[in-house]
């Protein structure tokens, strides 16, 4: 596959944590063809575990972030992830418009809140936002 | 009018029906439904459909009606035989004081309770359909994720040069599809089922409709958290309208999966003993509070406010009692809800 082989240079490395396996190859592709280097995780305590396994935690610089998952769900594990690694920066894709919810985890520095089905476009440009984020948090 | 005078009227009906075809099954489902006693069903054609049900629920059946006219201890006989010889023979062989009911008044009786079996099943039908209403939300969302996917695979087909890929791509959408269309049926087939007046003919695995109960209970609210334990024992095989009963538990489970809120252990349970077949519906939420616990089967009564149409409960009960069973629920406040459900084992004979 064509975009597998792409000569791009990486633009970084994104987690995508969703309990769907379709929805993370979906985000994935997405991602990879604009030139991101893409983690899966299938749920929050999934998600900790591959943050916590490499040698440098830093090697993700973003995370996109489902909310119902089964075991820890999204916004346990989007807590845990802003007091252990406030520096990567979160964007949430969940399936459920909920304003309370939303208002809540931007209150807690969550980047973007974004409804399924999203743009890729939308998707992408929350991404650069928040990669630009990432790069002020790094300088 | 004296307190004296209602001692006649407060003996209670005993009823002897003579025919088991379509008007003497239709009187046996609503006597045993509204609690008057059946003593005995008598019908000449063995494949009468009245028989199979009485037998279910242990009443005295017989192919010649005159043993039961003597002997039965009803105080009431209905005769919905159409069999213009048998007024005679009910008159020749009934005790003194036992009254009976035939021709044009039994007709009667049969249209209304026709009309009242149209109006229950109307109202079975109602409750499901706002049930399915409450379903709506968490119907869409789950139809997002797979639109999501279509039109995001489509897109990348199109932007495919490699065969292989586009290959890959359009498998992914059909997996897409296929899930669409099995939520789709799931919920039209639920619709569906049990309209009219089907017979109780379906063989039934009560483990089966408990595990479709559960796969419905689960667009009654976010499910993530919620641990099911399905402890099956051996039970038959039953006659039943498979609608009916799959109606039974989407309730029950739909109930018990909204007092936790989706958090908490659901388990199920089915057991035979001595001809009893036991089905436990039991969940970790919050209980009913024992004001609430009297009222629960009474119909309109709901703690859902506009989510309810407080005729889940008393629908369930209606449909337990329809096939001889008895329903008992037992909740403690905090720590969660058991209802559970005795049916006569009604299995066909092994041949």
């Amino acid at each position: 596959m064509a975009w597998l082989l792409s000569d791009k240079p990486v633009e970084g490395r994104i987690l995508v944590i969703d309990d769907e396996e379709q929805i993370r190859k979906v985000v994935g592709i997405g991602l990879k063809k604009a030139g991101y280097d893409v983690e899966e995780a299938e749920d929050g305590g999934k998600a900790i575990e591959v943050l916590n396994a490499g040698e440098n935690p830093m090697m993700v610089d973003v995370i996109i972030c489902d909310i119902r998952m089964p075991k820890i769900n999204g916004t346990e594990a989007i807590a845990y992830f802003r007091t252990e690694y406030p520096s990567i920066p979160i964007i949430v894709l969940t399936g459920y418009p909920d304003v309370q919810l939303a208002t809540s985890l931007l209150k807690a520095g969550v980047v973007e809140y974004l409804t399924k089905p999203v743009d890729r476009d939308r998707l992408l440009s929350a991404v650069k936002t928040a990669m630009e984020k990432r790069e002020m948090f790094a300088s | 009018m004296g307190e004296r005078m209602t001692m006649e009227s407060d003996r209670p009906v005993k009823v002897l029906i003579l025919g088991a075809g379509k008007g003497g099954t239709a009187l046996l489902e609503l006597f045993t439904s509204t609690g008057v006693e059946v003593t005995g069903v008598a019908d000449i054609n063995p494949k009468a459909p009245g028989l199979r049900l009485a037998r279910g629920l242990n009443i005295p059946t017989a192919a010649d009606a005159t043993a039961l006219i003597a002997s039965n201890g009803a105080n009431l006989i209905v005769d919905v035989t159409g069999d213009p010889l048998m007024p005679a023979r009910i008159a020749d062989h009934k005790a003194a004081d036992v009254e009976s009911l035939g021709g044009t008044a039994a007709r009667l009786l049969w249209t209304l309770v026709q009309r009242e079996q149209d109006l229950r099943a109307q109202l079975i039908q109602a409750e499901k359909m706002a049930t399915l209403g409450t379903f709506a939300a968490e119907v869409a969302h789950d139809f997002n994720n797979p639109l999501y996917c279509i039109r995001e695979f489509a897109a990348f087909i199109q932007e495919e040069q490699d065969p292989a890929g586009m290959q890959d791509y359009a498998k992914e959408i059909s997996k897409a599809v296929t899930y669409l269309s099995s939520v789709a049926q799931r919920l039209s087939q639920y619709a569906r089922s049990g309209h009219g007046d089907k017979p109780a003919s379906d063989l039934v695995h009560i483990p089966d409709l408990l595990d479709q109960a559960v796969t419905m209970a689960r667009y009654s609210v976010s499910t993530d958290a919620l641990e099911v334990v399905k402890d099956y024992g051996t039970v038959p095989a039953i006659r039943a309208n498979s609608g009916e009963l799959l109606q039974i538990f989407v309730n029950l489970v739909t109930n018990a999966v909204q007092a936790m809120n989706g958090r908490g252990r659901l388990t199920l349970t089915t057991a035979t003993s001595q001809g009893v077949m036991t089905i436990a519906i039991q969940d970790t939420g919050s209980g009913i509070s024992p004001a609430n616990l009297e009222r629960i089967f009474t119909p309109f009564f709901t703690t859902k406010g506009k989510k309810g149409t407080g005729l889940g409960l008393y629908i369930v009960q209606t449909l337990v009692k329809k096939y001889g069973g008895r329903i008992h629920v037992s909740s403690e406040e905090g720590n969660g809800t058991t209802f559970t459900i005795y049916f006569p084992d009604t299995s066909p004979p092994p041949l």
